[in-house]
């Protein structure tokens, strides 16, 4: 068998296998559209893209890094009112009262656009706003929490913290932000001359390519020197500070990648569901991202991704099912409590298990790699072993 | 001055629910490091079942709260035993599958008693108001109050003057040490989340009359709940106290400046400002680890 890594690849086997899998679940997500010609449903699986995009930005940071970040929708929810603030200023003028401030405000007898909605006027700036906001946030919360080498639970409970102060300062400034009824009646995305209708193929593709590549771009992060020095982080952080890293800033990075992606993912959801809420920021949404992220595999980017559309998926159409309306929540607990204590590593893990037992019935041949006697045998047993870890 | 007085008395009402809620939390997560997500079902359920025992057989609320306890408590012991008791070595799963099974729990009471929103009545003789230097203040939160010092002083007594008590300390400071010695850790275990899970019970009976009983209500005050525990830190009952009181105290006081959100919202900030300084909580005792 020739080993890529032999053949003077600068990759080894298992990041090929890695890049061919993902490649062909990211090209199955692009031929869907042409299978599945129903607008509806469309609409329907690229809020699960959506959602698979904010799982994987989750993998990142808590299966690579050991950031149990509760917070998660914080970042998400931010990007997607960044959106709302830009398409809401670009409804057209009968949705929004005189001079063109948006209808919420009107009631809220607010009498000028806020200083901070001026600037999303332009485009551009509310998608680097989307994205650099929850960055920025993301930041001073990481470098605050990591500085002071806060760890384990108390991540969890701070990051929770953040996401339930977020949430409740959002509900509470009414005037500016449409209170609990969010920002809705928005315009439809403009770019590069181009419209998104949330019910079309186009909407579809975007999402579609948004997920593609940051599933790559996340995936060469965890190839990087970074991402390896962050999995040793989460192994064991002291050894690695004893190395003289500065483990700090790189759970930093960590952290800010992720809340990029979600804050991406964000602006994407307020897209396809032509709203933003703050639901998208509340708490059982933040830790329903972790199930996800649990159920398809913490510590594989594409599992988790994986993990959101199954389990979101099951979820809606269970929903509308007569006899499982009652019980899919049920099932739901059922599932993750079995899951979670059968299958630490989610149903990703399931793929090495597989693999392992499959190695193993292939003879006892190649188990025996302590006999001598076979020369070239063990070797490759062991490299296809190295591989599979 | 009694102005003043009546601040400070909304705090401590504030302060001897989230104690309440808290407790039963802070012993599960002191003794066994276990975050339990589901300590907020365990509380809808003691509230539902103030509830059904009132609506099918007539129970009054005080009658109710032994049967609810050791309901709830077995419940708890059930889901150690089946779940919890497989997870020690994985604490931060704990959190994932308690969360599970809060889910399960939570859908299972909305199938069985309906979704719509249910009352349980305050007991009667509990429903006037009580003169405390001149502020009047409901008795059903007075008695609240009494109930919770009444709750902690035995799970003090229960902690550091019986052999139980000393058994469990035994094994939170060392667990295999305490093995050695003959103290069946796992049974400690099971009994002190079973504990944990009938105060929450408890706790849900005793908020029932003040707001209604729904399958969602555990939610609200859990996370609350949380930050008091993390706070006050594991390990330390005084700690606990000290810390519902204080972050009641300053909910009363930040809610009569600003507004109720915002109050939350501030208080929310100062527990992550304090846990970024003191991640061991306010008051804690040394373990080994």
């Amino acid at each position: 068998m020739a080993l890529p890594s032999k053949s003077g690849l600068p990759i080894s086997r298992q990041t090929l296998i890695q890049l061919i899998v993902y490649g062909l679940v990211c090209l199955a997500i692009f031929i869907f559209p042409f299978i599945l010609d129903n607008d509806f449903l469309l609409n329907r699986y690229a809020r699960y893209l959506v959602l698979a995009m904010v799982a994987m930005a989750l993998s990142l940071s808590w299966g690579y890094a050991g950031i149990l970040n509760l917070g998660q929708a914080m970042a998400f929810g931010l990007g997607s009112y960044c959106m709302a603030m830009a398409l809401k200023l670009r409804t057209v003028p009968v949705h929004t009262g005189a001079g063109g401030l948006p209808d919420f405000m009107v009631w809220n007898n607010v009498e000028s656009l806020p200083w901070f909605w001026v600037p999303f006027y332009n485009m551009p700036f509310a998608i680097i706003a989307g994205i650099g906001v929850p960055v920025a946030v993301s930041f001073l919360l990481g470098w605050f929490m990591f500085k002071g080498r806060i760890t384990g639970v108390y991540v969890a409970i701070i990051t929770l913290a953040a996401l339930v102060v977020a949430n409740l300062l959002i509900i509470d400034a009414q005037s500016v932000t449409g209170g609990f009824n969010g920002i809705t009646d928005l315009a439809q995305l403009e770019l590069f001359g181009f419209t998104f209708d949330a019910y079309s193929k186009s909407t579809y593709f975007l999402v579609a390519g948004c997920l593609t590549v940051s599933l790559f771009v996340a995936l060469m992060v965890t190839k990087s020197k970074a991402g390896l020095v962050l999995q040793a982080v989460r192994d064991h952080e002291d050894r690695v500070r004893f190395f003289g890293y500065d483990v700090a800033s790189f759970k930093v990075l960590a952290f800010c990648v992720s809340a990029g992606i979600a804050g991406l993912a964000g602006m994407l959801y307020t897209v396809v569901l032509e709203f933003a809420s703050p639901t998208f920021l509340d708490v059982s949404l933040s830790l329903s991202i972790v199930i996800w992220v649990a159920v398809g595999g913490r510590q594989s980017l594409l599992g988790a991704a994986l993990g959101a559309i199954l389990v979101a998926g099951t979820q809606s159409s269970l929903q509308e099912n007569e006899f499982f309306l009652d019980t899919w929540m049920l099932i739901m607990g059922a599932l993750f409590v079995l899951v979670v204590l059968f299958l630490p590593n989610g149903l990703a893990s399931l793929v090495d298990i597989i693999g392992r037992a499959l190695k193993r019935g292939r003879g006892p041949a190649q188990r025996s790699t302590s006999s001598p006697a076979q020369t070239s045998e063990p070797a490759e047993a062991n490299v296809s072993k190295q591989g599979a870890e | 001055m009694d102005f003043v007085l009546q601040q400070l008395l909304t705090g401590l009402s504030i302060g001897s629910i989230l104690l309440l809620v808290a407790l039963g939390l802070a012993i599960i997560y002191g003794t066994m490091g276990v975050i339990n997500m589901a300590h907020g079902e365990f509380l809808m359920l003691g509230a539902y079942g103030a509830w059904a025992l009132k609506a099918f057989f007539g129970l009054g609320l005080l009658e109710s709260l032994v049967i609810i306890f050791i309901g709830v408590a077995a419940l708890g012991y059930l889901v150690e035993r089946g779940v919890i008791q497989f997870l020690y070595k994985r604490p931060l799963d704990t959190i994932l599958a308690t969360w599970g099974i809060g889910v399960i729990l939570q859908q299972s009471a909305r199938l069985l008693a309906g979704g719509e929103l249910r009352y349980v009545e305050m007991p009667s003789i509990l429903i006037g108001q009580v003169n405390i230097f001149g502020v009047s203040v409901a008795g059903y939160r007075v008695f609240i109050f009494a109930f919770v010092a009444a709750m902690f002083a035995i799970t003090w007594f229960l902690f550091y003057r019986t052999s139980f008590g000393m058994k469990l300390r035994a094994v939170v400071q060392d667990q295999s040490m305490a093995s050695c010695f003959g103290i069946n850790a796992k049974r400690i275990y099971s009994l002190t989340f079973a504990y944990g899970a009938g105060l929450a019970g408890l706790a849900g009976a005793l908020v029932a009359p003040l707001k209604s009983v729904s399958p969602e209500m555990g939610t609200t005050y859990v996370v609350d709940a949380f930050f008091v525990v993390v706070l006050g830190g594991a390990q330390s009952l005084f700690g606990t106290v000290a810390s519902a009181t204080l972050l009641g105290e300053m909910n009363g006081v930040l809610a009569y400046w600003y507004n109720d959100t915002i109050a939350k919202a501030l208080v929310l900030l100062a527990i992550v400002v304090l846990i970024r300084f003191r991640p061991q909580g306010l008051f804690s005792t040394r373990i080994r680890s």
